[in-house]
């Protein structure tokens, strides 16, 4: 192995970035587009649904989770047909709630702000977040890890698939150039620019999102960079399967939308149905996850035994891809 | 006669059905330039890619003799990088030096455009680059698979002179082709046929053998006879 020829290859791929601008653009301005649109979504007021009241309902106060407008039988049924009301209240004994219903969440929120609050009002306690605790800070975990995999590897593999369809692989391999002076060379250079976009990531989800990040920052940088190295080496072993760009693209979906679903950012897995935690269980994305919401939500460090095998979960699966990706680099050239 | 610097003997290769190497045997002495001229398909690029070990043959053993440089049949380069940038990763790749970098462009005559990005350059400067990646080590053995395609035909002679050179001075040069008139330049011809050598000789040797005025012809006569 030598350091020269690994390093020449790294070089290249950089100096390649430098004049790359849409790829420097999907690696460091698409993640924060996600990331703030996500926040937006998550944070910014959302329009609360409308609730009609037909005629006098007395001491009904529905919460402030609805906005309240008045009108008569005729016009709350025609509004209800036509989407404008999410429900409305006909007030006689017995009150009857008339929903439009193909929204379950609608649904759910009128439902609630109708219910009538408790007599006693409990004192609160969180274990882990706070009242300002809210749903962007649990999520934001979880995507930080998913958008830094995610564009790590679509780049990876479609630069390691130009190598070979330009010819420049067979040159390559014609050369003094080892296979793994190959893999090591694309994974440093990789590793380097992944870690940048990481950096950039976590800078602006405290920073400008104000996520929350209980535990040590360079913790959370650290399952970032794993997760990077992962993707880096999963690119690599990918990209030989397909073969041409177009096929490299429709690896994405395969490898992401499982990820995505079953890692736990989105559904908790125990919440899962049992076949599918199996599944969960072998995604490298899913220790991340869990590593980075223990690291950011609850605070735990290095002396968490949890993080520690996260950490070292996510680190196994990226030495496995460098060698598979290695090993597997001769097989496909011939 | 000087030392061998290429041989390969009774090399078959096989991809799926298709035969493209059978029991190919051939000696090229050092410092020769050596031309392999068949039809596309007939084995041609096979015969490198295996010379240079990117094919595992099936049967038979190949031996070069010095460090190889290699031309791809099309220019394979970083369009996003430039001339000079191009040029230098190989040479790094190689372990050649910064003033090899320079003389390398230099000798293809791209020095002036060294700065220029790949993707931005006709195909005949494209070529000439992927020949400066090719030679910027000084390989002493140095394989062109259909060198000139799309090439103009001044570049063309250029590109032969400077072939003339390196060999003058002790470089092995094996360059493959389907133009006849290119055929012509070589020290010693190999007619190869569905993965087979079928004549061998310069090209008056070929000419007087298929007893023929023009090489073409020669070419299809002696594909004809049994191999």
């Amino acid at each position: 192995m030598s350091l020269r020829r690994t390093l020449a290859v790294s070089r290249r791929l950089l100096e390649q970035f430098r004049r790359d601008r849409r790829t420097l653009a999907l690696l460091f301005v698409v993640p924060l587009v996600i990331l703030a649109l996500l926040g937006y979504l998550l944070r910014g007021s959302a329009t609360a649904p409308k609730l009609a009241l037909v005629g006098d309902c007395g001491p009904l106060h529905p919460s402030a989770a609805v906005t309240v407008v008045h009108l008569d039988r005729a016009a709350a049924d025609s509004q209800l047909a036509s989407g404008e009301i999410a429900g409305f209240v006909l007030c006689q004994l017995p009150p009857e709630v008339h929903l439009e219903g193909s929204q379950p969440n609608e649904s759910a929120t009128v439902l609630q702000a109708l219910a009538s609050p408790s007599a006693v009002k409990p004192r609160i306690f969180y274990l882990y977040g706070g009242p300002s605790f809210d749903t962007l800070d649990y999520f934001g975990a979880g995507f930080v890890g998913l958008v830094v995999f995610f564009l790590v590897y679509v780049v990876t593999s479609v630069a390691f698939l130009r190598e070979r369809s330009s010819g420049t692989l067979e040159r390559l391999l014609a050369s003094p150039l080892r296979r793994g002076e190959i893999v090591v060379g694309y994974m440093l250079a990789f590793t380097a620019v992944a870690l940048v976009q990481s950096a950039v990531v976590l800078l602006f989800s405290l920073y400008a999102l104000r996520i929350t990040i209980e535990g040590n920052v360079g913790v959370v940088f650290l399952f970032e960079a794993l997760l990077a190295l992962s993707a880096v080496n999963a690119g690599i072993l990918l990209s030989g399967f397909a073969r041409t760009e177009f096929q490299a693209v429709q690896f994405i979906p395969l490898v992401i939308v499982p990820q995505m679903l079953l890692s736990g950012i989105v559904f908790p897995i125990a919440t899962e149905p049992g076949p599918l935690q199996p599944i969960s269980n072998v995604l490298p994305l899913t220790y991340g996850v869990y590593g980075l919401r223990d690291v950011m939500i609850k605070g735990a460090g290095l002396g968490s035994s949890g993080v520690l095998l996260d950490l070292g979960v996510v680190a196994a699966f990226a030495v496995a891809l460098v060698a598979a990706a290695g090993a597997t680099l001769r097989r496909r050239i011939a | 006669m000087s030392a061998l610097a290429v041989r390969a003997e009774g090399v078959s290769k096989a991809f799926g059905s298709v035969r493209a190497l059978d029991g190919l045997s051939l000696e090229i002495p050092a410092g020769q330039i050596y031309g392999l001229l068949g039809p596309n398909g007939s084995g041609k690029t096979t015969l490198i890619r295996s010379l240079l070990g990117l094919v595992e043959p099936d049967s038979g053993t190949v031996s070069i003799h010095g460090r190889t440089g290699y031309m791809t049949q099309q220019a394979a380069l970083y369009d996003d990088l430039s001339v000079e940038e191009n040029v230098r990763f190989f040479a790094e790749v190689y372990g050649a030096s910064g003033a090899d970098v320079d003389e390398a462009m230099s000798v293809v005559e791209l020095f002036d455009r060294r700065r220029s990005v790949v993707r931005e350059l006709s195909g005949g400067m494209r070529q000439r680059c992927s020949l400066a990646c090719a030679l910027v080590h000084h390989p002493e053995v140095l394989l062109l698979d259909e060198p000139t395609v799309g090439v103009d035909p001044q570049l063309r002679v250029q590109f032969w002179e400077h072939f003339r050179r390196l060999a003058a001075s002790g470089t092995t040069i094996v360059v493959s082709s389907h133009v006849m008139d290119e055929a012509e330049r070589t020290e010693r011809l190999g007619l190869i046929r569905l993965g087979k050598l079928i004549a061998e000789g310069t090209a008056d040797e070929l000419r007087r053998q298929a007893g023929t005025e023009r090489l073409e012809d020669a070419f299809l006569k002696l594909s004809e006879a049994p191999a």
